[in-house]
């Protein structure tokens, strides 16, 4: 997707102006406190969200304009950077009339569709229009993958192993470590009799976490598009445990969100003679980039902890993308991030049935 | 004071089971048999036929015998020869004679009950054979979590495999199995629950590394006292309680149950 701004030094200029849609705990503990750290380049100017009294009460926080709807922040003249934050099912068409209202740059959390027909129309209005997206896939801008994509040399291409390994309390433990949220999403009670309560769950759990490192998966994966699940089980109260194998390459994610204090994000690929392994910061906080040690042979080097994590790192880009300074990821490669995601999801519903069913006779 | 039980040992069993390091720090326990005397106890390799040159051994007056990394075999007839003889046949497992598993043992019973997922991954060099690699893999896992249920193998090859079982609660298990020569060798054991879980890593027996055992509840994390004491050692010092005691060992009973999974693995 590429840029239609001229280039620009950044810290030079007026910062940039900020509009966020949807206001809730994401925006609150995680775009807002990063954003907080970047006041000489990025200002928010306009909060929308569906309820009114959060749009106020978060936009007041930052001394922002507040409003309810999309046409209202889109036709906000001091908002040149929009940050699309809503639920899934809104993010396309928001993506799409902010490029259509002429915004230098639009920050879309992830998923940025929830089908390829949508990512395609996305590409195509990006195209059109000039206007750089990038998709919220905050580790791929943690300062500890920059460094060690730098330095892995051909282990995209040999390494035979990818594992993907993430271990987190309830969103609310760091949300409470990063400020003082109002309201949060009621929790409800599922009933994991039900095979659909079971399909419910894997998929969110690929389309809301997993979907966090899957492009990091995919940059090890050159035949990503034959897949194979070998194995999808759901992990209670939400978490899986899923093997997969595309083309030559087996990946293996895990997940665990449960009630502990000790957060793990772990992504790794391994070779026959080289590794890598990435040791996540946990979201919300600011709590620094990632860890990365690469290994070839016996040697390892360790890149990081660098000062800042991925969501400040999207942050930075989106500026250098709104100045015209960087240019955009491709379209492909967003599209592909999707397909990717998607097709794990479909598939692996489909195998955990299988699963649940054959545990229950 | 002189070396209350005599030892002899293959080349293969030298070589895997690091004997002569292992005798040598037990010095007043174990000894080398003089060449051309009859030795108390027999350490030879693992490999196919193991079970056939046990038994040899202790129809030969053995009255211990090491096995280092057996692979499965049926031991049905060397038990009957060990019983017969009163004969103390311990094995000497990559992974699962490691001392720190005792402690690994309570830490995961306590919190069994309440497990969400077992994610292990076992990592030996490129070129392993991954069918011994699940075997020793496997013998360290049952080890602190009793048997396991729907044991199947998802995938296997060259770098690796992939296999899936449940915990007597019904929570998944997953093995991985990983050949690289830039991981470190050993097994990885992540069991969570609802608020924390255990942590085990084991490394290879060619030192004195130990393995850690952490339990991480609401209260922290705890790390198990570490033990700097090898495998094999550990292997040999067990041997030595059965001979001191007249006792034979369980071990071939638990490696029978082993075996059993394996093959029905195939």
């Amino acid at each position: 997707m590429s840029s239609q701004s001229q280039a620009t030094p950044l810290g030079s200029l007026k910062p940039l102006g900020v509009g966020i849609l949807g206001a809730g705990p994401v925006t609150q503990a995680i775009h807002l406190p990063s954003l907080a750290r970047l006041r000489d380049i990025l200002e928010v100017r306009h909060i929308m969200d569906v309820d009114a009294s959060v749009a106020e009460s978060v936009a007041a926080r930052v001394g922002a304009t507040h409003s309810t709807s999309l046409d209202a922040l889109l036709g906000d003249p001091d908002v040149d950077i929009v940050a699309i934050c809503s639920p899934h099912q809104f993010h396309a068409d928001q993506v799409i009339a902010a490029c259509r209202a002429g915004k230098k740059a639009v920050l879309c959390e992830k998923p940025f569709a929830m089908s390829g027909e949508e990512a395609a129309r996305i590409s195509a209005v990006s195209e059109e229009t000039g206007v750089p997206i990038i998709v919220g896939a905050m580790h791929t801008f943690d300062p500890g993958w920059l460094a060690a994509e730098a330095n892995w040399g051909d282990l995209p291409r040999t390494a035979h192993t990818i594992r993907s390994s993430i271990v987190l309390p309830p969103n609310a433990r760091f949300e409470d470590f990063a400020t003082e949220i109002i309201t949060r999403p009621a929790g409800g009670t599922p009933d994991y009799n039900d095979v659909e309560v079971i399909k419910n769950a894997l998929r969110g759990g690929i389309m809301g976490l997993a979907i966090h490192d899957l492009p990091l998966v995919r940059r090890f994966t050159p035949d990503f598009e034959d897949l194979e699940v070998l194995q999808a089980r759901h992990v209670r109260p939400f978490g899986y445990v899923i093997s997969l194998r595309a083309g030559n390459q087996i990946i293996e994610l895990r997940a665990a969100m449960n009630s502990t204090w000790k957060p793990e994000w772990v992504f790794e690929a391994i070779s026959d003679d080289a590794a890598l392994r990435i040791d996540f910061t946990p979201s919300y906080v600011q709590a620094g980039s990632a860890v990365a040690t690469v290994t070839t042979g016996t040697t390892s080097t360790t890149f990081g902890p660098y000062e800042h994590n991925g969501y400040e790192g999207e942050w930075r880009e989106l500026a250098q993308l709104a100045r015209g300074t960087k240019q955009p990821p491709s379209a492909e490669s967003l599209i592909n991030d999707l397909t990717f995601a998607l097709s794990i999801a479909d598939a692996t519903v489909d195998v955990a049935a299988a699963e649940f069913a054959g545990a229950r006779s | 004071m002189s070396a209350q039980y005599t030892v002899t040992a293959t080349r293969e069993a030298e070589a895997s089971g690091a004997v002569g390091l292992a005798i040598a720090s037990l010095p007043a326990s174990f000894g080398p048999a003089a060449t051309g005397d009859d030795a108390t106890v027999a350490a030879i390799d693992g490999t196919s036929g193991w079970t056939t040159e046990a038994i040899r051994a202790i129809d030969g007056g053995a009255s211990g015998v090491v096995v280092v990394n057996p692979v499965p075999e049926n031991t049905a007839a060397l038990r009957d020869a060990a019983e017969t003889a009163r004969a103390a046949v311990v094995l000497d497992q990559r992974w699962a004679s490691n001392p720190g598993l005792a402690g690994a043992e309570d830490a995961v019973r306590s919190v069994a009950g309440r497990a969400a997922m077992l994610d292990t991954v076992a990592t030996a060099a490129a070129g392993t054979d991954p069918e011994r690699l699940l075997t020793e893999h496997l013998a360290a896992v049952v080890r602190v979590t009793g048997q396991l249920d729907a044991l199947r193998v998802l995938r296997r090859g060259s770098h690796g495999y992939t296999a899936s079982a449940r915990l007597a609660n019904g929570a998944p298990v997953s093995l991985q199995g990983v050949l690289s020569d830039s991981r470190p060798a050993g097994v990885d054991f992540r069991l969570y629950t609802d608020d924390g879980g255990v942590s085990i890593a084991v490394p290879e027996p060619l030192a004195a590394w130990p393995a850690e055992v952490r339990a991480i509840g609401p209260q922290g994390e705890i790390l198990l006292p570490t033990i700097y004491e090898s495998a094999h050692r550990t292997t040999w010092r067990r041997l030595k309680e059965h001979l001191d005691a007249g006792t034979t060992s369980s071990d071939l009973a638990g490696f029978a149950r082993l075996t059993e999974s394996i093959a029905h693995l195939s």
